[in-house]
């Protein structure tokens, strides 16, 4: 009967490691795209912002840090680029509905956007100020910026785990989500970004703390 | 995307099946103890091949040079023990394991092509149905070859039995008798390789 002992250890073993690899990198069995796994461990582990230098379409230097003071002030961000005619229309439009919402429920000083496009070599703070008169941003509450060089992008894109491939066609194909910088002033969450609307049900619910 | 998938992955399988077919005669008795009627080694070679077909799985793999090398070395090994475990394997644990890895590589081949959203981030959106036709093919081949291999076994343990029946009718004594339970006996029971542990009185 060794074995037979020997061979159910085996087995175990196989299947013990088999649950913790399938586990692992899943998140705990709670996605299989790296866009849920990005989702769940932004929600289970929010990240710190890092020291980012970023340059708005009016020209002004900025870093993502200063969203990260705490205070009363949630953040929805979206990363996109100008050229873009696919995925990051979507993006805008969330955004757009966003901020239509905000106003209209008079949550201005409470809940803000911001734009980031991973592509600062094309969109320069001329570009990007055309893009925000294209879009209707409102400056008192929705801030579009670039990094300020591109040794500063890497980082933004490691950041939000956004990845970025030439398309072959002169643009670039890549994931999105519409992320959440909450009060505590660290990146807590990720949405898909058809959805703004659970992100804003989700802001209400947690500041009625229902 | 597809090449990844649907040709890479495969052939890192077959490369360390074709291995173990040349080569790895001699380890089957020395793993047997370990290996009792392949249930571990394909256990491990059917939830190796599952892993790979995990989008973030592949992601990781593409990203990352440590998991990239993981996937190498895994897949090779998945199909090096998966030969070793088929040849001790009895037919119903192999139907066991073929039947759950087609329906399984199936799936995720209709889920690839299926899947309204980008699966992979390392890959374009419209590779991702081609991806997901090579895996419902090579599912398909796998399910026939192995058909292939049982109808070949029935036809061959048949024709031994029709030989023995002739050699009885023409009034020799034949060396065996023809007896169906055992014909099927031995068409299910592993083939000529018997290991020095394994006592015979099953």
């Amino acid at each position: 009967m060794k074995a037979g002992w020997r061979s159910l250890a085996c087995g175990a073993l196989v299947a013990a490691l088999s649950l913790c690899a399938f586990s692992a990198v899943t998140h705990g069995f709670t996605a299989v795209t790296s866009d849920g796994v990005r989702r769940a461990e932004l929600t289970s582990a929010p990240r710190e912002l890092p020291e980012l230098e970023l340059m708005d379409a009016r020209g002004k230097t900025l870093s993502l840090r200063d969203y990260a003071v705490p205070g009363k002030q949630t953040t929805f961000v979206n990363l996109v680029y100008v050229r873009c005619n696919s995925i990051c229309v979507t993006s805008a439009g969330s955004h757009s509905w966003l901020q239509a919402e905000i106003m209209a429920r008079g949550l201005q000083g409470r809940v803000r956007l911001l734009t980031l496009s991973f592509d600062p070599s094309n969109d320069t703070p001329a570009v990007l100020s055309g893009y925000a008169g294209h879009i209707a941003a409102d400056p008192t509450l929705w801030r579009v910026a670039t990094p300020r060089d591109a040794g500063q992008l890497q980082r933004m894109l490691d950041l939000f785990a956004v990845v970025v491939l030439p398309d072959g066609q002169g643009g670039y194909s890549h994931n999105a989500a519409l992320f959440v910088i909450g009060e505590e002033g660290l990146l807590a969450g990720a949405y898909d970004v058809e959805r703004p609307d659970v992100a804003l049900a989700d802001y209400l619910q947690r500041r009625t703390g229902s | 995307m597809p090449r990844h998938m649907g040709v890479e992955l495969p052939l890192l399988f077959l490369a360390g099946w074709f291995a173990a077919l040349y080569t790895g005669a001699s380890l089957i008795p020395a793993s047997s103890a370990w290996n009792a009627a392949g249930l571990p080694g394909l256990l491990f070679a059917m939830a190796t091949s599952g892993f790979w077909m995990i989008p973030a799985a592949l992601d990781l793999a593409v990203l990352s040079p440590v998991v990239g090398f993981a996937k190498v070395t895994s897949l090779v090994a998945a199909g090096f023990v998966a030969c070793l475990s088929w040849r001790v394997a009895r037919m119903a644990i192999q139907a066991f394991f073929v039947l759950n890895w087609f329906w399984m590589t199936l799936a995720a081949g209709l889920l690839y092509q299926e899947a309204p959203q980008q699966l992979c981030s390392v890959y374009l959106a419209d590779q991702q149905g081609q991806a997901g036709r090579a895996m419902a093919a090579w599912a398909c081949a796998g399910l026939l070859a192995w058909i292939w291999s049982v109808a070949r076994m029935l036809l061959s343990a048949e024709d031994a039995e029709r030989a023995d029946v002739v050699t009885c009718a023409a009034g020799e004594p034949a060396n065996s008798q023809f007896d169906l339970p055992s014909a099927i006996g031995r068409m299910c029971s592993p083939p000529n390789l018997r290991s020095e542990g394994q006592s015979s009185g099953r």
